[in-house]
């Protein structure tokens, strides 16, 4: 966690409070804090996308526990190299919530075979060491790889792409990439992608928001906030 | 008449058909060329990659109102209801990803800790396929109360994760070495507590729970009053 995040905590409120008490709000920020008190009134986390400040806010009860700067946020869609088409932007400010996160896969699963019973170990006067002791038994796996770069369904149809690196976008590169993809339709291997939102962040960024973005997650988004 | 100026009818042939050599490999290489140029063509118009455009950040969905008595008034509302529910006076932040434990009073980070978290690992029950999510809760939670030296009960999977049958006889199960000297209840079973295995600090290695070390077990649980929240994500 940002210390420094914290110590904010409550400028921006007061800053909101400020905005909303001096001249008359826009009606679309009026939005904005009304979503935001419908979300900070329930005990869960929720994030806050602001394209404007390119962050994304990890939040509870209206307070940013912690940040993530973002390199980029950018509309992604799979196009034709001519006669594109480009998608038309979901509206802002709104409450996007995560339908099937990459947060929510991958786990690894302990499935004992059989029980037995746990031997009796009462009659012996040797002490027990603390390793042997009853207790949490630690389970040192290797931590799973998060992923860098993965995707999740959102509620609105879109995809939330989240990426440390951005796909190459020079006109030599993007002719490269549609030969690519080309070839890979010819042998019936090519994979159609829905438009995404691509949120560009470091790749430490990403990993540790990975858990965050599981089923039910709510993103608000808003500039501003 | 020179050895020069003889020149056999075949030899003749032969430098001709030399000299023609790079005209025949330049035409190859074109015709190379052109193939490859008009396969990436084709293949290009079939492609699909994949077009990156700026996110329109601009605000398009507003609150059905122009009157600007109105949308101070709901503004100020709306601000109310955040600052009704936002963390005052002590809390705790728990980042689960990082293993971090933040202790905040006032604003100020008084203690930063490093703690283990949940391993996000499911154990099935062979018998029945019941399953648990050794996850750390994300949200807002309360400490509800703190006891010193306390025993843990030792539920069902602790058993059955090392491949026990859980006991019949509930006095098999009280353990009184694994919390720590102290233990914060946080509801559902979830408790801030200390650890035999200090060694272990700072991974996803717990059931859930929030394990930290003695030094730092103690100072928070002289700071944290009952009724503190904690945030964890």
């Amino acid at each position: 966690m940002r210390l420094s995040a914290l110590a904010c905590i409550s400028i921006s409120l007061a800053a909101a409070g400020a905005k909303a008490g001096a001249i008359a709000p826009e009606p679309t920020r009026v939005a904005a804090l009304q979503m935001e008190a419908s979300l900070a009134k329930k005990p869960d986390v929720y994030l806050l996308l602001d394209p404007e400040r390119r962050v994304l806010e990890i939040k509870a009860r209206g307070a940013v526990l912690d940040t993530v700067p973002l390199a980029g946020i950018e509309v992604i869609s799979q196009q034709p190299i001519m006669g594109r088409r480009l998608p038309s932007h979901p509206p802002i400010p709104a409450i996007w919530t995560v339908e099937q996160g990459a947060g929510d896969s991958d786990r690894e699963i302990i499935a004992p075979t059989k029980l037995v019973p746990e031997p009796k170990n009462d009659d012996d006067d040797t002490e027990d060491e603390p390793t042997t002791s009853a207790g949490p038994t630690p389970t040192p796996t290797p931590t799973p790889v998060t992923p860098s770069s993965y995707r999740s369904r959102l509620d609105n149809g879109w995809d939330l792409w989240v990426t440390d690196e951005l796909p190459p976008q020079t006109r030599w590169q993007t002719l490269l990439a549609a030969v690519r993809d080309g070839w890979r339709r010819l042998h019936g291997r090519a994979q159609n992608h829905i438009p995404a939102i691509t949120l560009a962040m470091t790749d430490a960024d990403a990993q540790r928001i990975h858990h965050l973005l599981c089923t039910g997650m709510p993103i608000l988004v808003a500039d501003e906030m | 008449m020179s050895a020069e100026t003889i020149v056999a009818p075949h030899d003749e042939f032969a430098q001709s058909r030399r000299s023609r050599w790079p005209l025949a490999l330049a035409l190859l290489v074109a015709a190379l060329l052109l193939v490859t140029a008009g396969a990436a063509a084709v293949l290009a118009r079939l492609g699909r990659p994949f077009i990156a455009s700026p996110f329109n950040a601009t605000p398009s969905v507003g609150v059905a109102s122009d009157n600007p008595a109105y949308l101070t008034k709901l503004a100020s509302q709306a601000v109310r209801e955040i600052e009704k529910v936002h963390p005052k006076g002590t809390y705790i932040v728990v980042d689960s990803y990082r293993n971090q434990l933040h202790l905040i009073q006032d604003g100020k980070v008084i203690r930063s800790a490093v703690c283990s978290t949940g391993t996000g690992q499911v154990l099935r029950d062979p018998r029945n396929g019941k399953e648990w999510v050794f996850d750390t809760p994300m949200g807002e939670r309360v400490v509800e109360r703190k006891v010193t030296h306390p025993v843990w009960a030792k539920p069902d999977w602790a058993f059955i994760e090392d491949g026990y049958l859980p006991p019949k006889d509930s006095s098999e199960r009280f353990d009184n070495e694994s919390l720590g000297n102290y233990a914060l209840y946080i509801g559902d079973g979830y408790i801030i507590h200390g650890t035999l295995f200090q060694s272990l600090l700072g991974r996803r290695v717990t059931h859930g729970c929030v394990r930290l070390g003695d030094a730092d077990l103690e100072f928070v649980y002289h700071h944290a009053p009952i009724g503190t929240r904690v945030y964890l994500y």
